[in-house]
């Protein structure tokens, strides 16, 4: 049961930074790929609708390590709880000034939450680079905390190339600026939590009893009609953006 | 300066979850209604209906983006200040968390991205079946959540091996009477809510004289056949739990000396009744249910003859004025519930006290307090003002399902008010 709970951990998180991964770069870029507040609802857009199913990855995997993984979660969090509270703050500023950027139309409304959509996305990418860094060198606050945090920038490159293939021609070229490939940069974002997780013993700190089976086989039965879910979120939002949308 | 990590710890949890539960509780009553307003207007093709969906929909949007981000909070908080919790209940609490993000809340945000962004790309049933979906989902997170609640209330299922529990009953934990009961509970408590919300948002155009004179009195009629349903069952599926209420909860009687007697026991002495506030939450929630009860009979009187729902400038203000009547009774009530478990966090095995994360000091826990609280303190100022604005707006303000204007948007696309 520890092996399945470990392998949907491993899908969970790696979905979570391959595909959230590619919303928060392009709100790093924001400045960059959209130069005035028009461009910058576009770009926008282009991860707008993805963005709710992107980020439940990371609610899942968080609830998957409360249930499965217990002693990884008080460890974890208590551990590296300065470096969770910069992720945490990162994340509710930038949902904030995303979900309510379009809600009213003034000048210094919107630039105040495209401000609060580029701190957020810089703080949870730093964060992230640290989180994971320092699970490499042995969980805990120290060198890695600060060797992770050049990781951050994987997901300005990863955003890049979501945003060279999603936004309209003329704004898609300003991305093309950063050699990227979406694919390949998916696939490293999707295996950075695996290799950060190569060092923790997992049977040390998985759940005992029927609450991990309950949570594994659960989990595993529902992940299909999950995936389907999401391809469908996909399907419906295919090709490149070419207006604004609700956010 | 030493601020009592235990203290703050515990503040901090009570604001999260209680502006949490503020937002949950009209989401969950709010889905529900546009759920049943789009129906119609997808089964009859009612062109009022579908206005009304916007505009009901877009508030309910608005109202869900804090429960999403206090919520995401909430679960990291459980474990950041909590650890202790986790140690040795962690294998039996956890589960429930699991399932609630992964089978519930990762289908309804999913879905909801799907409703929100989709309203124009996709056929209108499947626009209707995602709204449906999203609601039940939302009710299937409510129940996974008091599931883990109602374990902490009366745990069961489990048993203790060296120091820590695993559960061995999962149908003892799914099917924990202050887990199901609560979720009725909550769930008639959430209807009342969005009820009383859009009686009292129908009410206030009503007092501006509006022109939409057919969208708000059927607005008015279906917030108030909600809350005259829901009344009954609420305190039914409230009351009914007070066979399974902790006996220290109740505030004395002979099962609370006994309790006291057997925890002094087993764990030694200590101050085994909850704070007087526990008390103070259930007579707070009691009145609230009955001035409801009140304005529901007035509802009752009302609601068979259409104009009388368009008349009375009285009737139109007590239903604004009500508004917050549900969210009292709601806050209230897990005070009662919460408080009232003390000094316990898991009922007869875990003190509260026990719960707090051993490594996290003074300083980190007392910074954490200070952002969060003070970053709630603006989306929950930020998220109400926004509610009030898009409410005031009326049917023509609702951005949900609209293609976006180009920017910068004409004067003459914002009314003024």
């Amino acid at each position: 049961m520890d092996v399945l709970a470990v392998l949907l951990l491993a899908v969970f998180s790696g979905g979570y930074l391959a595909l959230a991964g590619a919303d928060i770069g392009v709100g790093m870029l924001l400045p960059w790929l959209g130069r005035d507040q028009r461009e910058r609802r576009l770009v926008i857009a282009s991860f707008a609708p993805f963005f709710l199913g992107n980020e439940v990855w990371l609610v899942a995997s968080a609830g998957l390590v409360a249930g499965a993984f217990p002693g990884l979660e008080h460890e974890l969090l208590e551990e590296l709880y300065p470096l969770f509270v910069v992720l945490l703050v990162g994340w509710v500023v930038r949902d904030m000034g995303l979900w309510l950027r379009g809600r009213v139309d003034a000048v210094a409304w919107r630039g105040g939450c495209d401000v609060a959509v580029v701190a957020g996305s810089w703080a949870l990418a730093v964060a992230w680079g640290s989180v994971l860094g320092s699970l490499l060198f042995g969980g805990e606050l120290g060198v890695g905390s600060v060797v992770g945090v050049p990781l951050g920038v994987l997901f300005v490159w990863h955003g890049a190339g979501f945003a060279r293939w999603r936004l309209p021609v003329g704004l898609a070229g300003r991305a093309a600026r950063i050699p990227s490939r979406y694919g390949l940069s998916a696939l490293v974002m999707a295996l950075l939590p695996v290799v950060a997780g190569v060092e923790v013993s997992w049977s040390r700190v998985a759940a005992e009893g029927a609450g991990l089976t309950m949570t594994a086989v659960t989990t595993a039965a529902v992940l299909p009609l999950l995936v389907a879910s999401q391809a469908l979120v996909w399907w419906t939002f295919r090709g490149r953006v070419e207006s604004p949308s609700y956010l | 300066m030493g601020v009592d990590p235990l203290v703050l710890a515990r503040v901090q949890f009570a604001l999260t979850a209680a502006t949490h539960f503020l937002f949950v509780a009209l989401t969950l009553g709010l889905a529900t209604l546009v759920a049943l307003t789009q129906t119609r207007s997808v089964v009859s093709g009612s062109a009022v209906h579908a206005r009304m969906t916007r505009f009901w929909g877009q508030l309910y949007v608005v109202n869900y983006a804090v429960g999403i981000v206090t919520g995401l909070v909430m679960e990291f908080q459980i474990g950041l200040n909590w650890s202790g919790m986790s140690r040795v209940t962690g294998s039996v609490f956890g589960a429930p968390l699991a399932l609630e993000t992964i089978v519930a809340f990762f289908v309804e945000s999913t879905f909801l991205g799907l409703w929100i962004f989709g309203w124009d790309r996709l056929n209108r049933w499947v626009h209707l079946v995602l709204i449906w979906v999203v609601t039940l989902t939302a009710y299937l997170s409510a129940y996974f959540v008091l599931v883990a609640n109602g374990w902490l209330q009366r745990p069961v299922g489990f048993e203790m091996v060296d120091g820590a529990a695993r559960l061995t009953d999962v149908g003892a934990l799914l099917s924990n009477p202050t887990a199901v009961l609560a979720f009725f509970h909550v769930l008639f408590g959430g209807l009342l809510t969005a009820g009383f919300f859009m009686a009292g948002v129908s009410g206030f155009h009503f007092l501006r004289r509006t022109v939409e004179v057919e969208f708000f009195r059927r607005s008015m009629r279906i917030g108030l056949v909600t809350v005259v349903v829901s009344v009954i069952p609420v305190v039914a599926f409230g009351g009914m739990q007070f066979e399974y209420v902790q006996p220290t909860k109740r505030g004395g009687g002979d099962g609370a000396a006994a309790a006291v007697a057997d925890f002094s026991a087993r764990f030694g002495p200590d101050v085994y009744m909850p704070p007087r506030g526990a008390q103070v939450g259930l007579g707070l929630m009691v009145s609230m249910w009955f001035l409801m009860v009140v304005l529901a009979l007035v509802a009752l009187v009302k609601l068979p003859f259409g104009r009388w729902l368009v008349r009375g400038r009285v009737f139109h203000v007590v239903m604004i004025l009500a508004v917050p009547l549900p969210y009292v009774a709601m806050v209230s009530g897990w005070v009662f519930r919460e408080v009232g478990r003390q000094p316990w966090m898991v009922y007869g095995v875990v003190k509260t006290r026990d719960a707090l994360s051993p490594g996290v000091g003074s300083a980190a826990m007392t910074v954490s307090f200070v952002v969060f609280t003070v970053l709630f303190a603006v989306l929950f100022g930020v998220n109400v003002w926004l509610l009030a604005r898009f409410a005031r707006r009326g049917p023509e303000g609702a951005q949900l399902g609209a293609s976006p204007p180009a920017e910068p948007v004409s004067p003459a696309m914002s009314p003024t008010f």
